[in-house]
């Protein structure tokens, strides 16, 4: 084997003396699309980003350098702290909620499999693909005051306190509604992909824990999630990356409102440039959200290796 | 391949006695929470053959007839059919420009790998990363500085930019796990680095691409958000435009017309998902395996 690999080498060595020009066009001309767009539409609009956060820039009047003065604006902004709660507030509850759940489906599809059941996966992934246009028209649907299903419904039963919820304009309320709706959409793909990765474990050591007298949550507690403690970890990361993200529903369900209750950066990002024409306080946002995301991503990794180190 | 778990589940773990009760509890719960997922689809029929004045009287009784009126007015007010031909021309340009991007830029990473190819990988890598939402104004202000902005082609191209990056991933893993010895038979044959790609692997890539095509073609489907900075003209609204233009002017005050417009936006959707659901499940998986 050794020496197949060196005579290999060696040959890709002597090719490379010769400077195989037709192979490093060839090599061109195949990455040059990617190159083409990827520098075109995300390089170049990211060394604007920067440029422009520190700038003052809008549709009237001259682009003026201005320094950090666009971040601290941000910073002492009611609406900017509101929206920054709300996505720290969304991460860490979507972790919370929505990845245990999705494993507990997840968990118990597999565990509890019989007829009725193995039809349901392809039910639960359903949700996640509507888009979230109709999603949000679905949300409204469920729990519009009055006309709403739940309100109606409650009407019906004479369930006044019920009925008379505003689920969409009561400030405390708006929030976990249109996380309610979110977890509706979302938790789908995180069943999906959790099944996968259980039905990835391999035979014996379901074997081992069977004669080890363990029952099916015992087994799911210390076999399957740390087994699948990198597909979680994965999970982890799309949900407080996506809550960085977070737009279409609070836009689409209450525009961010009542009052700042459920703004996102997202939210505040579009009002900013697109509404405002704030292009410069605009591409402060875009900065933070993706330090934001940067960070997310490498505290995640390193905590839960850490936690891995201590278990194992 | 490894023999797994799913495929032996019938064996009994310990609380073998408390078995059947746990099991019917839980199918329970599963089958209720399945419910709650399609009931938010399925309630828009208890009201959509009802007239206003029948909805008001009573919300939850059974329709008298079979009328048709809501949907006529729900498809008029929607202007669906144009949003539906925008948002397929829209995924189709999608595809059209992600797939081969992908796919070349995949198999140079994985077959020629030398200091160049290294760096544009991890360029490429890096754009992975990169949210949409962080390059949005200057993006914008760009598109329309070249005339794109306010085109489908401006909107697909965008796409194409940011879904580049996973899906040369996908390819390049894809492409590493082909045997090398069919591109160097090719090559000892005569073939060129062209022919080689386009008439050996390319073909054997097939389950990666049809992977790719289904799932760019959904991602582009749904978009909201890129449509919504992109797209301002009213003729160019895709499918989802249009449906958050419908839910901002009408909103839920005549829930008979509402209720058939939500079924009209959802129904191209779940009908999909009907005729295909297999392929999208074993594509999100293969997909997200991988990734």
């Amino acid at each position: 084997m050794a020496t197949d690999a060196g005579i290999i080498l060696e040959y890709g060595r002597t090719r490379k003396k010769k400077r195989d020009w037709r192979g490093f066009v060839f090599q061109l001309l195949f990455l040059f699309p990617a190159v083409f767009f990827l520098g075109l539409f995300m390089f170049y609009p990211i060394e604007e980003t920067f440029r422009l956060s520190l700038m003052r820039a809008s549709g009237l009047g001259d682009t003026v350098y201005i320094g950090l003065e666009n971040y601290v604006k941000l910073f002492t902004n009611e609406e900017f702290q509101q929206g920054l709660l709300h996505v720290f507030a969304w991460a860490f509850w979507s972790v919370v909620i929505q990845i245990p759940l999705a494993f507990f489906i997840a968990f118990s599809l597999i565990a509890f499999k019989n007829k009725l059941t193995s039809k349901l996966r392809a039910i639960y992934y359903l949700a996640s693909i509507i888009p979230s246009a109709i999603v949000a028209m679905l949300g409204r649907f469920i729990f519009s005051p009055r006309n709403g299903v739940i309100s109606s419904l409650a009407a019906r039963w004479n369930w006044t306190w019920l009925a008379n919820i505003d689920f969409f304009g009561d400030s405390r309320l708006a929030f976990w509604t249109v996380f309610a709706v979110a977890t509706w959409t979302y938790i789908g793909f995180y069943i999906v992909y959790q099944m996968a990765n259980i039905e990835q474990i391999p035979v014996d050591i379901y074997e081992a824990a069977l004669l080890d007298g363990a029952t099916r949550w015992q087994y799911a507690r210390y076999v399957v999630i740390p087994m699948i403690s990198y597909p979680l970890r994965i999970c982890a990361i799309l949900c407080t990356v996506g809550s960085l993200k977070l737009f279409d529903l609070p836009w689409l369900l209450t525009f961010g409102g009542p009052g700042y209750a459920t703004t996102t950066l997202g939210i505040i990002l579009y009002k900013q440039g697109f509404i405002n024409a704030m292009y410069g306080r605009a591409s402060a946002i875009g900065v933070i959200i993706f330090l934001l995301s940067l960070i997310f991503t490498v505290t995640q990794f390193s905590l839960q290796r850490k936690e891995g180190e201590i278990e194992w | 391949m490894v023999e797994t778990a799913a495929g032996r589940r019938n064996t009994y773990f310990a609380e073998i006695r408390h078995y059947k009760t746990q099991k019917f509890i839980i199918t329970t719960i599963l089958v209720l929470l399945a419910l709650a997922v399609i009931a938010p689809l399925v309630l828009p029929f208890c009201f959509v053959f009802k007239t206003q004045l029948e909805y008001a009287y009573d919300p939850w009784g059974l329709p008298k007839q079979l009328r048709l009126l809501n949907f006529r007015e729900a498809w008029a007010a929607v202007n669906i059919l144009h949003g539906l031909i925008n948002t397929f021309l829209v995924c189709l340009g999608a595809v059209a420009c992600t797939v081969p991007t992908a796919a070349m830029a995949g198999y140079i990473f994985a077959r020629y790998q030398n200091k160049f190819t290294e760096i544009v990988f991890y360029m490429i890598l890096a754009g992975w990363f990169v949210p949409v939402q962080m390059v949005l104004i200057p993006l914008y202000r760009f598109t329309s500085q070249i005339g794109l902005s306010n085109t489908l082609p401006g909107l697909f191209l965008i796409m194409c930019a940011f879904g580049v990056p996973f899906w040369s991933m996908i390819y390049r893993s894809f492409f590493r796990s082909l045997p090398g010895e069919l591109a160097e038979a090719a090559r000892i044959d005569g073939a060129g680095h062209a022919t080689t790609f386009f008439r050996v692997m390319l073909p054997l890539a097939n389950p990666a691409t049809a992977l790719a095509v289904l799932l760019v073609f959904i991602g582009s489907w749904s978009d909201y958000f890129l449509s919504l900075i992109f797209i301002s003209d009213q003729n160019l609204f895709t499918m989802q435009l249009r449906v958050a233009q419908f839910l901002n002017q009408y909103g839920v005050d005549r829930m008979p017309r509402y209720a058939a417009a939500a079924i009209i936006a959802a129904a191209p959707t779940v009908l999909l998902y009907i005729i295909g659901h297999r392929w999208i499940l074993q594509g999100t998986l293969a997909g997200a395996l991988k990734g």
